[in-house]
């Protein structure tokens, strides 16, 4: 009886797979359905999540609010999550990794918090959209939060780092609302405080909540030596940073070696593609999946490079026709030998063959 | 026939920096219009392919049957030419849309996908209508120009060309086993189990779906079923088979060999693939119908742009090869269809490698 009770699980999977089935095709395709379903909501999906844009709301110059209504192939998540949030921009579609700014709520709604940059092509599109619309986001991913239960917390942050702060100090609102936490915010200008009065009903609720802000135009970036004066017992805290690359490292350092015994969580973002070289003689070529990495001269294919490095990546025609060596760039920006055009810094399929290095690289070269 | 025309260095070089010019152009200006094309044909093909098969299974009398056939036909044409064929090359790979990916497409047709991308992509398009490498010029089976060696098999040459038409998705699917080189002895047999198995797992699914799944879900109405799927493949075989006959086997294609091409620039290959083939003319239901190989010059000069754009250049790259001198082969389809089938009588016969003269650029 045992085996009988143990099984259903595995039986559910492989009766799933049996009916997911080549053979099957087209009436077990998840993509043909959700071209029907997407006939009546755009929402729904058999395949991947997608979610409705419900509100916007401005949260200080350049930065918005969405709220987000997931169908249901959206898992739910833990506060400090974020999701991959894509968005078709002249027919291509373009993905960018935002941290949930609110912890689960009853309702089911999601919220991302977009700074918009002066040169982000996903967060100016993120700013155009309008309540209705519908974008893709991934599952939740990641797991930025506090490890050890009851810790006192430090919370360092900056600009649009406080995203992932406040959906976790709204989950500690709700789980554990005795929790000692400081949070260290840094912002541009008083105008550009995200969250201010979420913070103060947030203090309400977490009377162990101390909010300590720093406008960086007036006193410049917070440095890690002045972190002792201004939490006096930082070394005894578990410690949550996030903010741009930069900004971090500093802090980063300090912390990682100074503090006795209590861990450190880092989330970063703005962590860029490699900036374009055009005076370098080699750029380096690094793959995703795979320790091996190599170079490649400036104005030599990647196809050559490769092949040079020992790698035999699959090709056709050699020149730029057949499209059998095309691989899946990470990040890094390419040229096109033959068109002259550079690629985007992000995720898109190139062709090994016309591709020059105008960067440093990662592929996903298949296998 | 027309002569080839052969540019000096200079204007060679000119013409590749024009036709360069023209596809930056448009690579530049890809977006929306495109992307949107492409899903409003898919969600045609879907549509008319769940109107056919529905009619097929639920309807009942010989006008529903008829209508059947006709949607899930036009469904598999479309499907097959404007989408499967198109997204293969990678046109719309700049996409990033998974669905959308050339590597991964699998399209419904009894050829596998990854043969396709080989004997296509990859022979047929670099070396376009090279005698002895394009494996496209005449299947193996027909002998279509006096570059040709003639055997006498080839007298009966009108007869395998209608069993090719019928059964056209089935030549597509073997053609990149390369049968020949195994019955000659020049491939080992475990080399041809592993070409072969690809296609016999695909040809069974194909076979499945038309033939058992489908049948059984009209229950008692499976034979209407079954006969209209087999009709609705045997009419697209016919028509992709005409149109695809059309691209390089008119009266004014040439053919090329070996030794022509080497050592060849960029410029000697655009001026192959314009020479090597033809263009049908239409309207634009017609073009799409024909997945825009109708605009098989265009096609070949830039693989990979989203094909509506082939209309809108055609009349640039027209006016490019007349101020070049270079025959720019196009018309009715009845007319270039006719100088196929001409061609397929006349090199049934020996003929003889004439001298080819050549028209000064």
């Amino acid at each position: 009886m045992n085996r009988v009770h143990l099984d259903p699980e595995r039986g559910a999977v492989s009766s799933r797979r049996a009916w997911r089935h080549p053979l099957f095709a087209p009436l077990n395709q998840p993509e043909s359905w959700d071209r029907l379903a997407g006939l009546v909501n755009p929402r729904w999906s058999f395949s991947e999540s997608r979610a409705t844009v419900v509100r916007i709301v401005d949260e200080a110059p350049d930065v918005k609010s969405l709220w987000l209504k997931p169908n249901a192939r959206f898992g739910g998540f833990r506060p400090g999550q974020h999701v991959l949030l894509e968005i078709e921009i002249r027919g291509v579609r373009q993905g960018r990794c935002f941290s949930l700014s609110h912890a689960p709520r009853r309702d089911g709604l999601l919220r991302v918090t977009i700074k918009r940059k002066a040169d982000g092509r996903v967060s100016g599109a993120a700013h155009a959209l309008r309540a209705g619309e519908v974008v893709r986001i991934s599952r939740a991913q990641g797991d930025f939060a506090a490890r050890i239960p009851g810790s006192k917390l430090l919370m360092v942050c900056a600009g649009s780092g406080i995203t992932p702060m406040v959906s976790l100090l709204h989950g500690l609102a709700a789980t554990d609302p005795a929790r000692d936490v400081v949070l260290v915010q840094a912002f541009r200008d008083v105008a550009d405080a995200l969250f201010a009065d979420e913070l103060r009903d947030l203090q309400a609720r977490l009377p162990r909540l101390r909010v300590l802000g720093r406008i960086t135009s007036a006193h410049g970036r917070l440095q890690a030596a002045e972190l002792p004066a201004l939490v006096a017992d930082w070394d005894e805290r578990e410690t949550l940073l996030c903010g741009p690359d930069g900004y971090m490292q500093g802090l980063e350092t300090m912390i990682a070696d100074g503090a006795r015994g209590a861990t450190l969580q880092v989330e970063s973002f703005g962590r860029r593609a490699a900036e374009i070289d055009p005076d370098a003689e080699r750029h380096r070529v690094s793959l995703k999946n795979d320790e091996r990495m190599f170079t490649v001269s400036a104005g030599a294919s990647l196809l050559e490079g490769a092949e040079a490095a020992g790698l035999q990546p699959r090709f056709g025609c050699r020149r730029g026709i057949c499209r059998t060596c095309s691989c899946r760039k990470v990040s890094g920006t390419v040229r096109n030998l033959l068109t002259g055009q550079l690629s985007g810094p992000g995720e898109e399929l190139i062709q090994l063959c016309v591709s020059t290095p105008q960067s440093a690289l990662e592929l996903a070269l298949p296998a | 026939m027309i002569a080839k025309t052969r540019l000096d260095p200079e204007s060679l070089l000119r013409f590749e920096r024009e036709l360069d010019a023209l596809r930056l152009e448009i690579a530049q200006d890809l977006g929306e219009r495109d992307a949107r094309h492409i899903r409003r044909v898919r969600g045609f093909a879907q549509g008319s392919a769940i109107a056919g098969r529905g009619l097929l299974m639920f309807g009942f009398g010989p006008v529903s049957w008829i209508a059947g056939v006709v949607g899930l036909a036009l469904a598999k044409i479309v499907e097959n030419m404007e989408i499967g064929h198109n997204v293969m090359h990678g046109q719309y790979d700049w996409m990033n849309d998974p669905s959308l990916a050339s590597q991964s497409y699998e399209w419904d047709i009894v050829c596998d996908g990854d043969h396709w991308r080989h004997s296509h992509n990859v022979e047929h398009h670099d070396h376009t209508n090279i005698i002895g490498k394009d494996h496209d010029y005449g299947y193996g089976m027909l002998r279509l120009s006096d570059q040709q060696k003639w055997s006498p098999g080839y007298l009966l040459q009108p007869l395998w060309y209608l069993l090719l038409a019928l059964n056209f998705q089935w030549g597509v699917a073997v053609h990149d086993i390369k049968i020949g080189r195994f019955l000659l002895g020049r491939m080992k047999l475990p080399e041809f189990r592993r070409r072969m198995q690809p296609f016999l797992r695909k040809a069974g699914r194909q076979l499945f779906k038309d033939y058992v799944l489908f049948p059984a879900l009209a229950w008692w109405q499976w034979s209407r079923v079954l006969l209209g799927n087999l009709a609705a493949n045997g009419i697209r075989n016919l028509w992709t088979n005409a149109i695809i006959f059309c691209g390089h086997f008119t009266e004014h294609a040439h053919t090329y060999t070996r030794k022509e091409v080497e050592h060849e620039t960029r410029g000697q290959w655009y001026l192959r693939q314009v020479q090597g083939s033809s263009n049908l003319e239409g309207g634009r239901a017609f073009h799409l119908l024909t997945g825009h190989l109708s605009h098989q010059i265009e096609h070949h000069l830039f693989p990979d742009l989203p094909a509506p754009r082939y209309a809108e250049i055609a009349p640039r790259v027209r006016e490019i090869c007349a101020r070049y001198g270079v025959h720019y082969n196009t018309g009715g389809f009845w007319r270039q269809y006719a100088g196929v089938i001409a061609r397929l009588f006349k090199h049934a016969v020996p003929t003889r490698p004439h001298r080819e003269s050549t028209s000064p650029a």
